[in-house]
């Protein structure tokens, strides 16, 4: 009888997620994620201090610092996504391409199972480091300019989610395109939808093209401003929660079938 | 009972044959050599036996299943011609990592893992990377993973590719010793003369189509070498 099926995968994962620890790019992820807290740092401690003036009116501390930080946790949950998609973009493809995944797949492996392991390897160093980044801004927001922990939960949720969404897309992407077009089409495809989705939260039309991207993209930079709405209070975006949730919702399944469905019909070299 | 089959396949690759209506079987204990020139499809039909790649046409089985079910797989391994493996890994990490995909765990993966290294002649370099080890080595590391959790069945393409001598013999002796223990072979090889003192039947495929298939005494004829038949039978 094959053995169990979660012992496979996590054996399968435990490797990915170790293979992925090994590249050369980890260091400088490293280095990356401690620069932004630097930033972060000192970002924090000015943005108390500041004052601006509003229609002849001075905008409260509490405003500035809510905007500061949404801005902040926002950056940085973008940033967590674009890096589950480079690393994604060819932890998979690669051993498709130099045939050391024939030698897993000839196990009794799933070959769902094998696309999963590597997913979750890719996207277990991305959101690691992003869980790192943005908890200690977090705190840091929540120690000096005082916003609200519960927010920042929910919006590490959509950026965990959209990270896998990212990655599972990437990946999808990459059994077709070589390393270097996923990782720009990574680089496009995000920052495209970032662009689209702030300006059409706040109002701004983008005309036909602009509707149809915020329509039929995944809310990737949406999804955690509006669970950070809280901070920028009274600002409401005029976005449904509960509907963001289910969108991501949705993209979250379809991207994962979407890399399982590609990868199972996928003929494997020799 | 066969240990694998291939019934009428057809292997296209847009307008390309790489298999015509192919029929083959293993039985199970049987060691059978697929000879064939390069291009000849010897690969393809491995690659559709382990559920690398789909047939065209025709029905293929192992161990009974269909490869796509991780099941047909169960003591089965595989070693194929162009073998790469993952250059960051250590042979030892490498060699655990393969043990518990067929299935081992504590004890016994730790005293089959250390069997096979001994086996190999590997045991000096468990701690190497696999990236810095001769095509020699890690072809051995090859052979190292397949016989871990004492497989039931052999698939190897082209499997002393890359061997120096004495390593063609090893490689002769641990796959003769496999035979003894029960172990059905399939080998696709170059080597005919490896393929006569390995295996007890032959198949040969040309051009997609299986052109012989029988015992190596049934296709010799009298004053002939394997190799003068083989030479007869593809150009004819």
């Amino acid at each position: 009888m094959r053995h169990a099926a979660t012992s496979v995968f996590s054996e399968l994962a435990s490797e990915a997620f170790r293979d992925a620890m090994r590249r050369r790019i980890v260091p400088v992820i490293v280095v990356f994620a401690l620069l932004s807290l630097l930033a972060v740092d000192s970002c924090t401690s000015c943005a108390g201090s500041s004052q601006i003036v509003r229609g002849g009116e001075q905008v409260s501390v509490h405003e500035i610092s809510g905007w500061a930080g949404m801005l902040i946790f926002t950056v940085l949950s973008l940033w967590t996504m674009v890096l589950a998609g480079l690393l994604a973009s060819d932890h998979l493809a690669e051993t498709v391409f130099d045939g050391s995944a024939n030698l897993i797949l000839a196990r009794p492996v799933r070959r769902s199972e094998f696309a999963l392991a590597r997913l979750a390897g890719a996207l277990g160093i991305a959101t690691g480091t992003g869980a790192v980044v943005l908890t200690v801004s977090t705190y840091l927001l929540h120690l000096r300019n005082g916003v609200s922990l519960g927010a920042a939960i929910w919006a590490g949720l959509a950026c965990v989610a959209g990270a896998l969404v990212v990655a599972a897309l990437a990946m999808t992407l990459s059994l077709f395109l070589a390393r270097i077009a996923t990782a720009m089409s990574v680089l496009f495809f995000v920052g495209a939808i970032t662009f689209v989705n702030v300006f059409t939260l706040f109002g701004a039309s983008l005309g036909r093209l602009g509707n149809i991207l915020q329509h039929f993209t995944p809310p990737l930079c949406t999804a955690v401003v509006v669970a950070l709405q809280p901070w920028i209070a009274p600002v409401v975006p005029d976005v449904d929660p509960t509907i963001m949730a289910l969108k991501l919702g949705f993209w979250v399944v379809a991207s994962v079938l979407i890399l399982l469905a590609t990868f199972q019909k996928r003929e494997l070299g020799s | 009972m066969f240990a694998l089959e291939l019934v009428g396949v057809t292997k296209c690759y847009g307008q390309r044959y790489a298999l015509r209506d192919v029929d083959l079987s293993l039985a199970t204990g049987s060691a059978l050599g697929l000879l064939g020139p390069n291009g000849a499809g010897k690969t393809s039909a491995l690659r559709m036996l382990l559920g690398f790649t789909k047939a065209s046409a025709g029905t293929v089985r192992l161990q009974g299943l269909s490869p796509r079910d991780p099941a047909s797989r169960i003591g089965v391994a595989y070693l194929p011609e162009r073998l790469t493996l993952p250059g960051r890994m250590t042979v030892l990490s490498f060699l655990r990592h393969h043990a518990a995909l067929a299935g081992l765990h504590g004890a016994e993966l730790e005293s089959d893992v250390e069997a096979v290294l001994e086996q190999t002649g590997l045991s000096a370099r468990a701690l190497n990377r696999l990236g810095s080890l001769s095509k020699g080595l890690i072809q051995r590391v090859g052979f190292a993973q397949a016989f871990l959790a004492k497989p039931k069945l052999l698939i190897f393409d082209e499997p002393t590719s890359g061997l120096d001598p004495i390593g063609v013999r090893d490689a002769r002796d641990w796959i003769l010793a496999a035979r003894e223990r029960g172990c059905s072979i399939l080998m696709s090889s170059h080597l005919l003369s490896e393929v006569e003192r390995t295996c007890d039947q032959v198949a040969i495929i040309d051009e997609g189509t299986l052109v012989a298939r029988g015992g190596i005494d049934e296709l010799v004829e009298e004053g002939e070498t394997l190799e003068d038949a083989f030479v007869r039978l593809v150009r004819r």
